[in-house]
């Protein structure tokens, strides 16, 4: 029992981390209609982000978390304005097939640049710990936690109430609303993928924080990111949440009771059912 | 009275909207019915049901006497039910030629299975509604009057027994429009039976044997097309909406 | 450019070709089996992505299982490599109709994803089966002799490509491009539209899985990372793509180009051939989404405006 109460707690803790990672993909996705395959590689950037400023300057990894934010939200600008900007209103495939040569090329330069070793991001307080009803709960990860939670909701509360957000919003329908907000179409499509690039980069510091990271890791956040998101569903950025947590638990789960080496299978698996039976998501309307 | 195609209580429910009503009518042999309404009856969610592009709630779509419920939409287009789109499928990138043989190799049983022995059946359609210049273009680059043109050609070249036709006059001038009058009167002359829906109130009422009129996914006529349009729930149903616009 | 001429054309190339074994470079043997062998895939790629339209990421399953068919045929039972093929090819075509089901019922990128999915699941399965050596992998037995294996292998791309021309001049094939083109229309018209998308995806599951176990047998080592290369399913259709989807020729084009290109720059530092595959890909959507047949087609009539016309009918 107690054991359970664990696993339990970790795989929430787990899912908070999950939910951000997927935040990024289903706001562009839902908003650009863009499917980007890029999107691990940009949290693996988010990482070695982090882990550079702690390294290099010392700084505490959430204290680095809001200038690698604004680094991806930078790239993610660039890369919407001046590259996906071209073909986004052609077939949904290109944007596909172009994401993924954008994840080639930032995974091998990355690899030229950070080398391919692996590396972790080491605060001071790693290891404390502290007790919540009889489980162990690590502090990073309560941290990390804790700051997934925070920006997931801090996004949902942009789109809502602010009039940037709003416009993003518009944009999802129609782009002619979108005009009417009184913003280039292209200036807010460059943001919107400048906020999603951001919010991998978060995902990415915490990441490095709980887990080794080098520059492969990319794809299989991106797969990992899609399970979240489809499971979830796509309607809304919150669903993320519910995406997040339960695919969180079912990994912990699974990992106890049938084997850490399993994880993929339960995950992927679940994915693929989830896209047969029902996929709009767990909590998706019909498409 | 020999009837080709009937549809009993024919209801289709769409998450709690009734878009169509408990219908019943039948479409008799060599005939042309024509279907009318304002906007929003129903008309085209009639033709997807009896095509099979659609699943009904309630009812039955009973074709030559056997119940074609069940079926698939390929399996009622192997027996002969053929219809056009309002908005229309063409396929982009084949040639129109190419586009009309689809309906020749895939269409009633009979059909060739040879593409060559197709392509010159299709060719032959083309002639018929006066597309054959444009054999060879792509069917993505044909103006508005020629698509509609194509989308009869396919359904012709699958040798149909019943021909579904979906709006085939929206935007047509008058010339045109006694041009697309010629081609379906010839068509039901070899032997097609032909249910037309249209807005064109002059040509359906110089085309149709028979008038059918459906408001808010219900029948209120049928009948002959004086009896029909000088029925008062029928003046009713299009006074009302324009009273709307 | 007329069919017979190219047809002529491919048989220069493909007689060409087959006298590589004997031109005394075991670097280039070694290099063509790898091309001809993604050159398969990308044509393979070419049948259910390019023809019908269903764009999957998951081809690699089929390799993979074509490889694990050849390895534990004859690694666990002692038993020859034909049988291991056909052990492989039933796998995969098995795999093909049972998934194939549910999965050829999503749209487009659903449907790429789903099979995304599947390609991941597989991996990680086969990860975890005593059968297939777990993690570590297979080891099979040797046999030596490039040559053998470069010549298979080209025998195999013709097969497959052979299989793709008669796609595009039989009613089969005119189906699958009605399916790819409209397929509401394409049911309405009488297409079998669930038949044929299985047929397509089992017809394509079996070069696929010929390519795997061909492969598996040559390098002699197999794990589930390298049988399953999700990275793999990528690159055959950048490949296909690139070279023109829905086409005879594209494909395998597509495939000699890039990966003569992409080796090119390899030989000077490894990692940039990749950087080099991405930015190429990049490029290419941008500027010739439609592929290099649409583009020498084109190209005639627009000129270098053909690029340009192609960004102003995309972009924002």
């Amino acid at each position: 029992m107690q054991l359970l109460w664990q696993i339990l707690v970790n795989g929430v803790l787990l899912g908070g981390l999950y939910a951000l990672m997927a935040l990024g993909l289903v706001l562009v996705w839902g908003v650009l209609n863009i499917v980007n395959l890029a999107h691990g590689a940009l949290i693996m950037l988010g990482a070695y982000a982090c882990y550079y400023l702690f390294t290099g300057l010392g700084w505490d990894p959430f204290a680095a978390l809001p200038v690698a934010m604004v680094l991806l939200f930078c790239l993610g600008y660039v890369i919407q304005r001046y590259v996906l900007n071209l073909v986004i209103r052609g077939p949904m495939f290109n944007t596909l097939l172009i994401t993924f040569g954008l994840e080639v090329v930032i995974t091998y330069v990355a690899q030229i640049a950070f080398s391919a070793d692996f590396r972790t991001v080491n605060p001071s307080y790693a290891g404390a710990n502290f007790n919540f009803f009889g489980a162990t709960v690590p502090l990073a990860r309560l941290l990390a936690f804790g700051i997934a939670l925070g920006l997931t909701f801090g996004l949902w509360l942009f789109l809502e109430h602010t009039r940037i957000g709003r416009a993003i919003r518009a944009t999802a329908q129609n782009l002619i609303a979108a005009r009417l907000y009184g913003v280039n179409p292209r200036h807010l499509y460059a943001l919107t993928f400048g906020i999603g690039a951001a919010l991998a980069g978060a995902a990415g510091t915490l990441y490095g924080v709980v887990s080794q990271i080098n520059p492969y890791i990319g794809s299989g956040l991106t797969g990992k990111s899609f399970a979240i998101a489809i499971i979830g569903g796509l309607d809304k950025s919150i669903y993320v949440l519910v995406g997040g947590l339960f695919l969180g638990i079912v990994e912990a789960m699974t990992a106890l009771y049938i084997g850490p080496t399993y994880t993929d299978v339960v995950s992927f698996g679940i994915l693929v059912l989830v896209l047969i039976v029902r996929p709009t998501g767990l909590l998706g309307r019909t498409a | 009275m020999d009837d080709i195609l009937e549809v009993r209580s024919l209801t289709k429910r769409f998450q709690g909207l009734l878009a169509i009503d408990h219908v019943s009518f039948a479409l008799q042999r060599n005939e042309i019915l024509g279907l009318i309404g304002p906007n929003g009856a129903g008309k085209t969610t009639m033709i997807s049901l009896i095509s099979g592009t659609l699943e009904p709630s309630e009812g039955e779509v009973i074709f030559e006497g056997a119940s074609i419920r069940r079926l698939p939409a390929y399996r009622r287009g192997r027996l002969g039910i053929a219809r056009t789109f309002q908005v229309m499928r063409p396929f982009p990138d084949l040639t129109v030629l190419d586009n009309v043989a689809v309906g020749a190799l895939f269409g009633a049983t009979g059909h060739s299975q040879v593409l060559q022995d197709a392509r010159e059946r299709a060719q032959r359609w083309l002639e018929f509604v006066g597309l054959d210049r444009r054999a060879q273009q792509r069917a993505e680059s044909l103006g508005g009057p020629d698509r509609k043109r194509l989308e009869l050609a396919k359904a012709l070249a699958m040798r149909p027994k019943v021909l579904l036709l979906d709006e085939v006059m929206a935007g047509l001038n008058h010339v045109e429009i006694e041009e697309v009058i010629t081609v379906i009167k010839k068509v039901r002359d070899q032997g097609i039976s032909i249910l037309v829906i249209e807005h064109v109130m002059k040509a359906i009422q110089s085309l149709s044997d028979r008038l059918l009129v459906l408001r808010n996914g219900e029948k209120i006529a049928e009948g002959r097309p004086q009896e029909v349009l000088s029925n008062e729930q029928v003046i009713a149903a299009y006074l009302g909406t324009k009273r709307h616009e | 450019m007329k069919f017979s001429t190219k047809l002529a054309l491919a048989g220069i190339g493909i007689a060409l070709l087959a006298s590589v074994p004997w031109w005394d470079s075991p670097v280039l043997v070694q290099f063509g089996i790898n091309v001809l062998i993604l050159a398969t895939l990308a044509q393979s790629w070419n049948i259910i992505g390019g023809y019908t339209g269903y764009p999957s990421f998951g081809n690699s399953v089929f390799y993979g299982l074509g490889g694990y068919g050849v390895a534990i045929a004859m690694v666990q039972y002692g038993l020859p490599f034909p049988v291991g093929l056909a052990i492989g090819i039933s796998l995969a075509v098995g795999f093909a109709i049972l998934l194939g089901l549910p999965v050829l019922r999503l749209r487009g990128h659903y449907f790429a994803i789903a099979t995304l999915g599947l390609a991941e699941v597989m991996t990680a399965i086969v990860s975890n089966l005593e059968i297939a050596g777990r993690n570590v992998g297979l080891i099979l037995p040797l046999v030596k002799g490039d040559a053998l294996f470069f010549e298979l292998s080209l025998i195999l791309l013709v097969v497959t490509t052979l299989a793709v021309m008669w796609i595009s001049r039989s009613r089969f094939g005119f189906g699958l491009i009605a399916i790819r083109e409209n397929e509401q229309a394409a049911a309405v018209m009488g297409v079998n539209t669930t038949l044929y998308k299985i047929l397509a995806f089992a017809l394509c599951s079996v070069f696929a899985a010929v390519a795997g176990g061909i492969h598996a047998y040559w390098i002699t080592y197999l794990d589930p990372g390298s049988a399953f290369d999700v990275a793999l399913n990528v690159k055959m259709i950048i490949m296909a793509v690139f070279g023109g989807p829905g086409t005879i020729f594209g494909p395998v084009l597509g495939a000699f180009v890039l990966s003569a290109i992409s080796e090119i720059l390899a030989a000077k530092v490894t990692s940039l051939a990749s950087i080099f595959f991405g930015i190429v890909i990049v490029a290419a959507i941008v500027f010739m989404p439609r592929g290099f047949a649409d583009l020498v087609r084109r190209f005639r009539q627009s000129g270098w405006r053909y690029f340009q016309e192609n960004i102003r009918t995309y972009r924002v």
